[in-house]
């Protein structure tokens, strides 16, 4: 403690000397006016006794020099001399400035932003009360390996048994229709158990909690409200709890409002954004939908204090085990899993994280070593300046903290420029892609970042600078004091370790090179892998019919024809059809497929196929192809026999070597009627684009159970979009209540599906191509450099003789044999790195020689360009002029 | 005295400390006069270092200084101990006194027996 005040009052002494000094010059000036005295005194001269008193205090200046030393705090005035020192030598040589600057400023500034951002998505805790606790719970199925989901009646014994769980919570996504004052909105919420947000540990801020006994089928009209919402639609009125608002037709009892902090579940669902909305599941276990194979909800389990993943997962194996056995029938196998919350959000972003960080560190790398390359460069300028204060006294030591002090201060620079960039790079991310890594929008500029900056900063000058501030206090005097000392030719000091930088250099960014360059192909493979579907010209809509008019199937099927005849009367529109579901939209609708004489002992066991309730356009409109059999047609209506297309998968697996055609199957349980398979239509990639398709039906929109929620798809004549207004008018012509919402064009699906993997291209690219311009600014400095310093070598060959050609060639050659073995390191590296890409991926082999070759390629063209520029200054070199001496 | 540094540093911290509880308040040229002869002359102070030792001292917290008037009317700043200087001199004299025993019984250990 008392060492801490002591050092503070220094450190305060040296930024505020002037006070100090006169106080000490006082005392010094009485201390010899008392001593001369007692001199005096006893009977000495004055001259004498002013001699003595000086003697004995050891000289004044350097009585004061000592005790200025014990005032201040000598080391940090040193430094800020040092400092002083390099600011003005880098405003000296403004070029050599900017470029260092400028590199470290890309470097360093990359690594900050990505570290902001894998620091506030992969490191720091969810937003919720001891968020290690929480827990997803599911049931896996042994064929499909699908974790996400369970059903009512499990988790109603799971929740009776479990003892290492203190809560086991449900939650369903659901989108309800606003309505009401303002237009109707589709928003995004979520149908949960009533302790929900007891085990998130989350009260509202206004209101209340859900009541256990709001959470049944009769009582469940109560809804909680998220922050932005209230805001938003409500315009944050204080007095809303005890109001009602109206979801479709229905009026729900606002109970409770969200704090701001509030953050939602990552809702699974791909349209819509964060739940912003809560209301009571209100489950109970006679209705059909809460059976045991209904596994459609999401469990989330709080553990109990002490508690842990394993033990809650053995319980959860035990009770699932014993259920299984009591319910035999339904349980097809598999086992279950238990996934802490975290590791769910995050799970896909997080090896896309791990390659960004390994790549940005790389790009780091690479700006050192430029930085090293440019302080060998100009280290020749400062031979003779260190040889000489070296030769004066000065010790090893002071001279490399002055050099290494200047090479920080030039970090530094450069990381205070970087951080503008992390202050860029984050937005420009969320403008890219908000769906691809979550939580992204939490990332911000902080102490941690800062202080994260800060000491980069500091270890990149440290790291860059040792070597050249070594080599430049190796203390070789002669030689550097000679007049003309840097005018050495080939020899030139340093040149082996520049050639390694070099190499270094060229192999890190041909890694990272190969990295991206593998991602583009996986992309493009994506992109060109037919989806199963012409997704050009297709504008999709979503309507949601609301309110006691649309109470019987046929009036919800007479409105759709209705709002179909309209469109197809719209200029524009060569085809409209109503689904309940489109591929890449994020939707999810599966029924059991049982194939008559092909069913298993236990139902359950069948295969379930994707199921589209359509109008017989829909292929037509998606350009879906008829494989086999006929297409669906109008006369396929509600009492005319019922038919069924199945997809090109369906056919194969379910009637393998055999004709489809004319068989029949029950869709969804086994008690419902019989389906004819009337055709055979092309396979679709229905969830995103990197999987295998599924099985697949279509089924006539006539025949299946009207839903008032379909989804309108119109091949238009030109750009889908040009259409949407127009479209909205005719759909709303028919019924002005009805909401519409999500009007996009499927090409917009398309893209949204392969947006992570496009970003995390975007960003390794941006990446590739830093590592690739900073490696052909090392080259180049340093094949420019090699030529400045060999003028003079160059003046004496040429006055023998040799061709300017032949001159340029042997630089060129001998840039290029640094390129080549960078390339050949390079090479070795990435075959092993580039494994770690894996599963981002798609379809091509992390080796793939193509790619291999076609980035070893652009790299030697950009490490000859960035030697030829400087090469050709050769061939001005005047002999004499050379000759004469710099 | 030993010409080494850190132990004259030390040991004419605890001089000054100990002159300071004995006299009270007074300026760093009658410290140094006093340590001298306190120690009958045998030891001469180094002026020069003598006013780092105070000022780190002071910096330390065991001391204070404020200007006055000496004897003769000079203007001199006077030194004191503060009440966490007093404890000090407590501490570093047991200490001193502790190791100059065990100094004392190596080199005459004939003695004890």
């Amino acid at each position: 403690m008392r060492g801490v005040r002591a050092w503070l009052l220094r450190l305060f002494g040296t930024l505020r000397p002037a006070r100090g000094e006169r106080e000490m010059t006082e005392e010094l000036e009485s201390h010899l006016l008392l001593h001369i005295d007692e001199c005096v005194r006893r009977g000495m001269s004055p001259e004498a006794a002013r001699r003595d008193a000086r003697l004995r205090l050891g000289g004044l200046a350097q009585t004061q020099e000592l005790v200025r030393a014990r005032r201040r705090l000598p080391w940090i005035e040193s430094l800020f001399g040092d400092l002083r020192f390099g600011l003005r030598l880098l405003r000296r040589s403004p070029g050599f400035s900017l470029l260092a600057v400028l590199t470290l400023a890309l470097g360093i500034g990359a690594n900050t932003a990505i570290f902001s951002l894998v620091r506030s998505v992969l490191w720091s805790p969810l937003p919720y009360p001891d968020p290690a606790d929480l827990m997803l719970l599911s049931e896996r199925s042994a064929d499909s390996g699908d974790t996400t989901s369970t059903s009512f009646a499990t988790w109603v014994d799971w929740r009776a048994r479990s003892r290492q769980f203190e809560e086991i919570a449900l939650a369903r996504d659901w989108q309800p229709t606003l309505s009401g004052a303002g237009d109707a909105e589709q928003v995004t919420g979520a149908r949960v158990t009533a302790n929900f947000f007891r085990a998130l540990r989350v009260r509202p801020a206004l209101g209340r909690d859900f009541h256990p006994d709001e959470d049944t089928p009769d009582t469940r009209r109560v809804v909680i409200l998220g922050h932005d919402l209230w805001r938003r639609r409500f315009d944050s009125d204080p007095d809303i709890v005890g109001k009602t608002v109206l979801l479709g037709a229905t009026p729900f009892l606002v109970v409770g409002v969200l704090g701001p902090d509030f953050r939602p579940l990552v809702s699974e669902a791909m349209v819509g954004g964060k739940a912003e909305l809560w209301a009571p599941l209100g489950y109970d276990a006679t209705q059909p939908w809460a059976c045991r194979t209904c596994r459609h909800l999401r469990a989330l389990g709080r553990l109990q204090a002490g508690s842990s993943r394993d033990a809650g997962l053995a319980e959860l194996t035990a009770i699932t085990g014993a259920l299984w056995k009591e319910h035999p029938v339904d349980y097809p196998g598999g086992d279950v899993a238990v996934v802490p919350l975290s590791e769910q959000l995050i799970g896909s972003a997080r090896p896309v994280l791990h390659v960004l960080l390994g790549a940005v560190g790389f790009v780091w790398l690479i700006a050192c070593v430029n930085l090293t390359l440019l302080l060998l460069a100009r280290a020749s300028h400062r031979e003779r300046e260190i040889a000489v204060r070296m030769a004066l006294g000065a010790r090893r030591g002071r001279v490399l903290r002055q050099l290494l002090s200047e090479t920080c201060l030039l970090a530094v620079l450069g990381g205070a420029a970087g951080l503008v960039l992390t202050v860029v790079l984050p937005w420009a991310l969320t403008a890219f892609g908000p769906r691809a890594i979550p939580r992204l929008s939490e990332v911000q500029l902080d102490g941690g970042v800062l202080l994260f900056t800060l000491g980069l900063s500091l270890a990149t000058g440290l790291l860059a600078g040792l070597a050249p501030a070594l080599r430049l206090t190796r203390g070789r005097l002669p030689g550097a004091l000679r007049e003309g000392g840097t005018r050495t030719s080939a020899g030139a000091p340093g040149r082996r370790l520049r050639g390694l930088l070099v190499v270094a250099e060229v192999a890190l960014s041909l890694s990272l090179l190969v990295g991206a360059g593998l991602m583009v192909r996986s992309l493009w493979r994506l992109l060109d892998l037919p989806p199963g579907f012409d997704a050009g010209r297709v504008l999709t809509m979503q309507v949601s019919l609301v309110g006691p008019r649309y109470e019987t199937d046929g009036a919800v099927r007479r409105h759709h024809d209705e709002v179909l005849a309209r469109l197809r009367a719209l200029p524009g529109v060569e085809a409209a059809a109503v689904a309940s579901q489109v591929p890449l939209a994020g939707n999810y609708d599966s029924h059991g497929f049982h194939a008559e004489g092909r069913m298993a002992a236990n139902p359950e066991q069948d295969p379930s196929a994707q199921r589209y309730a359509v109008s017989p356009d829909y292929l037509r409109v998606m350009g879906i192809p008829l494989v086999r059999g006929r297409a669906l047609a109008a006369s396929d209506v509600d009492g005319a026999p019922r038919v069924v297309l199945i997809n090109q998968t369906a056919a194969a697996r379910v009637w393998p070597g055999s004709d489809p055609l004319g068989k029949r199957v029950k869709l969804g349980g086994t008690d419902g009627p019989w389906w004819t398979v009337i055709g055979v239509v092309g396979d679709v990639h229905h969830q995103r684009l990197d999987e295998t398709p599924e099985l697949q039906m279509y089924v006539p929109h006539a025949q299946w159970e009207a839903d008032s929620q379909m989804i309108i798809a119109i091949r238009a004549t030109g750009p889908p979009l040009e259409l949407a207004a127009a479209a909205e008018r005719v759909v709303r012509s028919v019924d002005p209540s009805q909401a519409i919402f999500q009007v996009a064009a499927l090409d917009q699906y398309v893209s949204t599906s392969v947006a992570g993997r496009r970003l995390s291209l975007v960003m390794l690219a941006a990446f590739a191509a830093l590592a690739l311009l900073l490696s052909a600014i090392g080259i180049y400095g340093v094949t420019s450099y090699g030529v400045a310093r060999r003028t003079h070598e160059m003046g004496i060959r040429l006055a023998l003789g040799a061709q300017p050609v032949q001159l340029m060639g042997s630089i060129l050659r001998e840039g290029m044999a640094l390129a080549a073995a960078g390339i050949a390191v390079g090479v070795a590296a990435a075959l092993m790195l580039t494994r770690i890409l894996g599963a981002l991926l798609y379809e091509i082999s992390p080796t793939d020689p193509a790619t291999f070759v076609a980035v070893a390629a652009i790299l030697a063209a950009v490490a000859l360009l960035a030697c030829y520029v400087p090469a050709r200054r050769v061939l001005r070199v005047e002999p004499t002029e050379a000759l004469r001496g710099e | 005295m030993s010409p080494n540094g850190e132990v004259w540093q030390g040991t004419l911290a605890l001089m000054v400390l100990k002159t300071l509880e004995a006299l009270g308040p007074l300026h760093g040229y009658g410290i140094g006069r006093r340590i001298e002869q306190t120690s009958g002359n045998r030891l001469i102070v180094n002026y020069g270092t003598l006013y780092p030792a105070l000022l780190k001292l002071e910096q330390e917290g065991y001391i204070a200084s404020s200007w006055g008037k000496s004897e003769n009317n000079r203007r001199a700043k006077f030194y004191r101990l503060t009440r966490a200087g007093r404890r000090q001199v407590v501490r570093e004299a047991g200490q001193w006194e502790e190791a100059a025993a065990i100094v004392a019984r190596f080199l005459r250990p004939e003695s004890e027996s």
